[in-house]
């Protein structure tokens, strides 16, 4: 696989790892830097498919199916998925401290490049000239933005309820302004329900 | 001009140096992590309420900057909270931004980690409860909403006229069928901005 530049990586479908012989379990240090060259790994984008190639393939900490293990529970559990998974890797070696040093390795960089960014952008933001050039990098982030719904509405495509269930979170948050927290604390337990799973009944298939 | 609205609006601008508002705001941030399902976005709305409508920090201008910028910076876009903290005590001084982005980042982070760290240590009894199956198929649907109730806000914050909105359009088309890293989007953007192309 090239990189063009152009698109980030893919996360890639490694051979089975049965035959793969595994590093010794990393210490809190060897977290911190592995997290580290993740993130600087992943500047220009494709952040997990960087941290597969190193944590899977280079240095050998994890299975392919562990570390895909990891990605379903970064998933499902709140928080941003890269930083639940770079929680999940500190937290399965060692412990609570080895996922507060997987974090600050992969935080570290980009938080402070972004605390500059910042730094720099309320010195400037009056300029109109960079005013005027921020008006349209907003307008393609925006873009971003509004794909996001897009990216996986095909997973629920087939599913009325999802839809439908969907259709009135948007009305409810973005016609009638309900609060976040609310909404979810009553509308999670009512999706939970319908879509407890029924035991199979028993006969073919 | 921007401040002269806003107090028109009967928006004050909430003091971190109050420490009874910074207590608030911390709470607001700790609550807000555990709701950050679907990897963060989610809360994208959310931030804008208390950023601009409830706590007076930023315009709504600055609030779409600080979007594109997190977009745009390398690392997980979901760290615009720290930014979202720095334009909270900007007027305070840098020093002080910088002390407000970090523990902001760091209190809508914390929550979120603990409970991860709980997660991944109980997963193989976890994984085959009914109440994990629930909670995956339940809440996708109700992100897929969210995200696109978010889309939508992001979209009516940052663009005004129907010149950005083409592009916005076109962004979210492009994003959908290529795989180009939208960094280009973002640069070619801001240079149709900067001739004034797109305004606001």
């Amino acid at each position: 696989m090239t990189d063009s530049g152009l698109s980030p990586p893919t996360l890639a479908s490694l051979a089975p790892s049965s035959d793969v012989t595994l590093a010794p379990a990393p210490g809190l240090r060897e977290l911190f830097i592995g997290m580290l060259q993740v993130a600087l790994s992943s500047f220009g984008g494709g952040l997990s498919a960087w941290s597969q190639r190193i944590v899977v393939e280079q240095r050998r900490w994890m299975t392919n199916e562990d570390f895909l293990t990891g990605l379903t529970v970064a998933r499902l559990f709140p928080g941003p998925n890269q930083i639940n998974m770079a929680v999940y890797i500190g937290a399965s070696f060692r412990g609570l401290p080895g996922a507060v040093l997987a974090l600050a390795g992969m935080l570290l960089v980009p938080f402070s490049l972004l605390m500059l960014l910042g730094l720099v952008y309320f010195q400037v933001h009056r300029i109109p000239e960079v005013d005027r050039v921020l008006a349209g990098v907003v307008a393609a982030a925006a873009g971003m933005a509004l794909s996001m719904g897009f990216k996986i509405l095909d997973t629920y495509w087939r599913d009325p309820v999802a839809l439908g269930l969907a259709a009135v979170i948007f009305v409810a948050m973005a016609v009638l302004h309900v609060r976040l927290i609310p909404l979810v604390l009553v509308a999670a337990p009512l999706a939970m329900a319908w879509y407890w799973p029924r035991t199979p009944r028993p006969g073919p298939g | 001009m921007r401040e002269v609205a806003l107090a028109s609006l009967g928006c004050t601008p909430v003091a971190l140096t109050d420490l009874g508002e910074l207590a608030q705001v911390i709470w607001t941030f700790l609550s807000l992590s555990l709701f950050s399902l679907g990897g963060g976005n989610t809360l994208l709305a959310e931030y804008h309420h208390l950023s601009v409508e409830q706590f007076c920090w930023l315009t709504d201008a600055q609030f779409a900057d600080l979007y594109a910028l997190a977009e745009a910076a390398p690392g997980p876009s979901s760290m615009i909270v720290g930014l979202l903290g720095m334009g909270a005590a900007w007027k305070e001084g840098p020093l002080w931004g910088l002390l407000s982005g970090f523990g902001a980042e760091l209190a809508i982070l914390l929550p979120s980690t603990l409970l991860m760290v709980v997660a991944c240590l109980s997963w193989n009894r976890l994984k085959d409860s009914p109440w994990r199956v629930a909670f995956e198929r339940g809440l996708g649907p109700i992100t897929l909403g969210i995200l696109f109730a978010v889309g939508l806000k992001i979209l009516t914050t940052a663009n005004h006229g129907p010149r950005a909105y083409l592009v916005s359009i076109v962004v979210c088309v492009l994003m959908l069928r290529t795989r180009i890293s939208p960094l280009w989007f973002m640069g070619l953007a801001g240079l149709l901005g900067g001739l004034g192309v797109i305004n606001r």
